[in-house]
């Protein structure tokens, strides 16, 4: 496109020195505290710190645990629900589209406080459950694991959906029947056919979803409270309450690094598989 | 002449609003009723100073952190956090010595206002009783054990160990459990009963809405957020346990080497003068620290008033919480949060 490699560099120039003195270099002044815990200098004491701690490394699995969970429900639903969507005439297609997409347009705050008034004590879930006699009383759901993971599932599922129908429709049409008529079960179409074909759609969805469980505050904050601290509940109160901005760093850098390391552990899983 | 009058005049003018925007006094509070505490106080005494006021607000973690990165140039000239707060900025030299005398309703305070943290570097401005707010209708409580009682298991809250609440529970459950100064076996205790607790929360207003939504059914609060219980429709009582309510007061410091003082003074004295805590208590803001202060049955109601009340309190020292409130939070984290 351009004459020489000068002019594409000075035409990035503006957006890389926007970015590098207004988030690559802020970023990394904040992250740089959780490797000094006293003014000494530079020590790796407040990680090992941090992990020693019982409380700690409860966080740190729940959160990794949860968001495991909530990607891995989401690719199976979002596989369902984005091999139906794409299976539909392109008329309804789009209204279907509309329809998962919706969501996203809500605020998660709305969202969440929705479902208090689905899990709470007289919610419409222990109603039915009261109602057909399955419990004796209402069952405790808010503040547990079950209505964080029910939470961010829904916050998330959306992304999971978008991402794997744009994969799929890129699959060639006939590669599908093609595979029935050789005598393939759909269990053997999915993970030979439709599976290698879309997994770049499972990694962008994978990431997000599993990257926004991470980093989610505000549906954790409400639905799991400090009953199931995560990560990101975990840093608020370190900044908020104990105005500890060691620990809040390392949590920030365990973020970014969780984040990372499943981005790179989904991209080798999909180029393993062939 | 005409003309010459009237530049005098303009002058004149000019120079009383240049006075004026010379005059500033910045104060950091905290961030609830901002528009009562401008009508009450803000706005009274900027007419009276001819000053203009800042008013900073937040959390106390945040304005604190600020007093502490502005101690060699003062932003904040006057502040009022909690007592236990106080005290840790004046462990760190933070705060300027009150001269009590250049304060003339000094002497109109109640006597544990008048020098709480013993060091003449606070003045109490507000008291607040806490006890335990539960739904008559459906249970009674009459201890402060009564909250790890299988009675309300499943649908008891407890403030967390971070907050100002936390600390005056373990207080009363110790007290009610047999072991005054023991909090340690108070916390393994909760720990025990940590299933039967719906959630340990943080703000008042995170508690009132679960207990609207009749997810909770008695949690200790403080005495401030009564008015968002007594208003809901919901048969809430407020307990009167046999071990007693507790509670707490907060304070307003002065910054060391402000270079403000006069108008600090003089924004302090005004703060606590009968006149403007009437105001405040009246607009259900804060209760009195101002024993001369008169209020009707009615008003009091939402309030902790009253020499008898206030003196009945179980206090926790502002030196006790500094002292212990990490090792607390560490147990807490460790047996209850888990």
């Amino acid at each position: 496109m351009f004459s020489n490699r000068k002019e594409g560099l000075v035409l990035a120039l503006p957006a890389a020195a926007f970015a590098t003195l207004l988030f690559i270099l802020p970023v990394a002044i904040l992250l740089s505290e959780g490797f000094r815990p006293s003014a000494t200098g530079w020590s790796l004491s407040g990680y090992v710190d941090f992990f020693s701690s019982g409380l700690n490394r409860t966080v740190f699995l729940r959160t990794l645990k949860l968001g495991a969970l909530v990607a891995g429900t989401a690719a199976v639903i979002g596989y369902a629900a984005a091999f139906s969507i794409v299976s539909l005439p392109p008329k309804s297609r789009g209204r279907v589209f509309g329809l998962v997409i919706l969501p996203l347009m809500i605020s998660p705050v709305a969202r969440t406080f929705a479902w208090i008034v689905i899990l709470g004590r007289t919610g419409i879930v222990n109603s039915a459950l009261v109602g057909l006699h399955l419990t004796d009383g209402p069952v405790r759901l808010l503040f547990t694991e079950t209505a964080v993971f029910l939470g961010l599932l829904q916050l998330f599922l959306p992304l999971m959906i978008i991402s794997l129908v744009s994969a799929m429709e890129n699959i060639p049409r006939d590669v599908i029947p093609a595979a029935r008529v050789l005598g393939a079960s759909w269990i053997a179409v999915f993970f030979r056919v439709i599976l290698p074909l879309t997994k770049e759609g499972l990694v962008i969805g994978g990431t997000l979803v599993f990257t926004g469980s991470l980093t989610a505050y505000i549906t954790p904050a409400i639905l799991g409270g400090s009953k199931v601290l995560m990560l990101e509940t975990l840093l608020y109160q370190k900044v908020n309450v104990s105005n500890d901005f060691v620990a809040a760093s390392i949590i920030a850098m365990i973020l970014i690094l969780m984040s990372f390391s499943a981005n790179f552990l989904l991209k080798y899983i999909a180029s393993g598989r062939r | 002449m005409k003309t010459m009058l009237c530049t005098a005049a303009a002058a004149g003018l000019m120079a009383t609003t240049a006075t004026a925007a010379d005059k500033t006094l910045t104060i950091s509070v905290y961030a609830f009723a901002q528009d009562e505490y401008k009508e009450a106080l803000y706005d009274p005494f900027e007419e009276i100073c001819g000053c203009d006021l800042v008013v900073e607000t937040g959390n106390s973690v945040e304005r604190m952190a600020k007093i502490e990165a502005n101690a060699a140039d003062p932003v904040i000239d006057v502040a009022v956090i909690s007592a236990h707060d106080a005290y840790a900025l004046s462990q760190k030299e933070l705060l300027a010595q009150i001269d009590s005398t250049r304060l003339t309703s000094f002497g109109d305070l109640y006597p544990s206002a008048q020098d709480p943290l013993g060091d003449q570097t606070a003045v109490g401005y507000t008291f607040y009783a806490s006890s335990i707010v539960y739904r008559s209708d459906l249970v009674k409580i009459n201890s402060w054990a009564d909250l790890l009682d299988e009675e309300v298991a499943g649908r008891v809250a407890l403030p967390n160990i971070t907050g100002t609440q936390g600390p005056l529970t373990l207080l009363m459950l110790s007290k009610a459990l047999g072991h005054p100064e023991d909090f340690a076996q108070t916390i393994t205790t909760v720990g025990e009963h940590a299933d039967d607790i719906v959630t340990f929360y943080s703000r008042s207003s995170e508690l009132a809405q679960l207990m609207n939504q009749q997810e909770v059914i008695a949690a200790p609060v403080g005495r401030f957020a009564w008015g968002s219980f007594k208003e809901s429709g919901l048969p809430f009582a407020w307990a009167e346990p046999k071990e007693g309510q507790t509670g707490g007061m907060n304070v307003m410091v002065m910054t060391k080497g402000n270079g403000n003082e006069d108008l600090a003074y003089q924004f302090m004295d005004y703060w606590l003068s009968s006149e403007v805590q009437t105001r405040i208590a009246e607009a259900q803001i804060d209760s009195p620290a101002n024993a001369k202060v008169v209020l009707s049955d009615e008003v009091a109601e939402g309030l902790t008033y009253g020499a008898e009340l206030i003196n009945s309190l179980n206090m926790i020292s502002p030196q006790d919480i500094v002292a212990h409130r990490d090792a607390w939070v560490e147990q807490w984290n460790a047996e209850v949060i888990r």
